[in-house]
């Protein structure tokens, strides 16, 4: 092994670090960023489905029980997936990065399997909950808005729908490589 | 500024020097990554500190978060291959030996192509810690680390030869 004990004193020769003279204050101020990012997640959340409830009582759906079912289909969908996300982001950051790193590993193997299956199960559902929803609305829309309108509507739609299923294809490319990595 | 913070505040000191180097055993050498990652070890430290029990040694309990959050990190963020980042090789570093700068980044090459288990392993070998800890941070038996550490010494030395 002398060999061995060639690397570990070429390890050991390493140039000294400099420990940064403000590190401690540096932390605290990312600390405080941190909690500041959460409290404003939250109240976006809250102030989206606060809008969306105002909105939804400002256009009287509530009268056509159609209508009602598909704006609940939709927001409703979007809600939930947009809940999902927020839970998966906190479970993430509530691993216990003290255990050991066999613990860890396992855990962090345990999240990323959730992950997919949100994105393999929960997620086509929540984007076929949501797709129902809009075509039931589609009639309405077509008797109350222009042809052109209408048009723009559709083809939009559609156009969000690919980007959307885009993304949510690119992220799950991203997360069974990281899974991959876990089991390597 | 409180005690809990003059604790932590000597906590970094102590151990910013190793968490570093761990780092840069994850990050081919990458200094901007690893210094990313000893930040966001630290604030881990922070956030569980309050909650450290004695339970094992604070350096085994930091070892720990350290290897466990390159783990983490090193998968959320793009690691930047080797050749990238070696460009600072030329101006800097004047009064380092060239030679031993290469040698060191051929080690960090080799150290990169291990399982990620293994290179934990090895790089708390290279940092000295005796096998009981390692197998205290992993988590794996003093059994099991012995055997392992042979093979991958041997892989290592294997690699850096070529």
């Amino acid at each position: 092994m002398t060999e061995f004990k060639d690397l570990k004193s070429k390890w050991e020769q390493q140039p000294k670090v400099e420990i940064p003279s403000n590190g401690l204050e540096d932390i605290i101020k990312k600390i405080n960023r941190l909690k500041h990012k959460q409290r404003i997640g939250n109240i976006v959340l809250l102030t989206t489905a606060l809008i969306l409830t105002v909105f939804f009582f400002y256009i009287n759906a509530y009268s056509n029980a159609l209508v009602t079912f598909a704006l609940f289909l939709m927001i409703g969908s979007l809600l939930i997936r947009v809940f999902l996300e927020y839970l998966s982001i906190k479970k993430l950051n509530q691993l216990d990065v003290t255990s050991t790193t066999s613990t860890f590993t396992t855990n962090m193997a345990l999240y990323y399997r959730g992950r997919i299956k949100i994105h393999y199960i929960i997620t086509p559902v929540i984007l076929l909950f949501y797709c129902i929803g809009f075509i039931i609305l589609m009639p309405f829309f077509k008797s109350s808005l222009s042809d052109g309108f209408y048009t723009y509507i559709v083809v939009s739609s559609i156009v969000i729908l690919l980007i959307m299923v885009f993304f949510i294809g690119k992220q799950i490319q991203k997360e069974m490589k990281i899974l991959k990595q876990i089991k390597d | 500024m409180n005690n809990l913070e003059s604790k932590f505040d000597s906590i970094y000191k102590e151990n910013y020097p190793k968490v570093f180097r761990l780092c840069q055993g994850y990050t081919n050498g990458n200094e901007i990554l690893s210094k990313d990652l000893v930040q966001e070890t630290f604030i881990k430290v922070w956030q569980n500190l309050k909650s450290f029990r004695n339970d094992s040694s604070i350096s085994t309990w930091i070892y720990r978060i350290t290897v466990n959050t390159c783990l983490i990190e090193l998968r959320k963020k793009k690691t930047i291959p080797i050749k990238d980042h070696l460009n600072h090789l030329d101006d800097d570093n004047e009064n380092r030996s060239e030679e031993k700068e290469l040698q060191l980044n051929h080690l960090y090459r080799c150290i990169d192509k291990l399982k990620s288990e293994n290179k934990s392993i090895i790089l708390l070998e290279l940092e000295g810690l005796p096998q009981k800890e390692i197998a205290d941070i992993t988590g794996l038996s003093h059994e099991v680390i012995r055997v392992r550490l042979h093979r991958i010494k041997n892989q290592l030395t294997k690699c850096v030869k070529q």
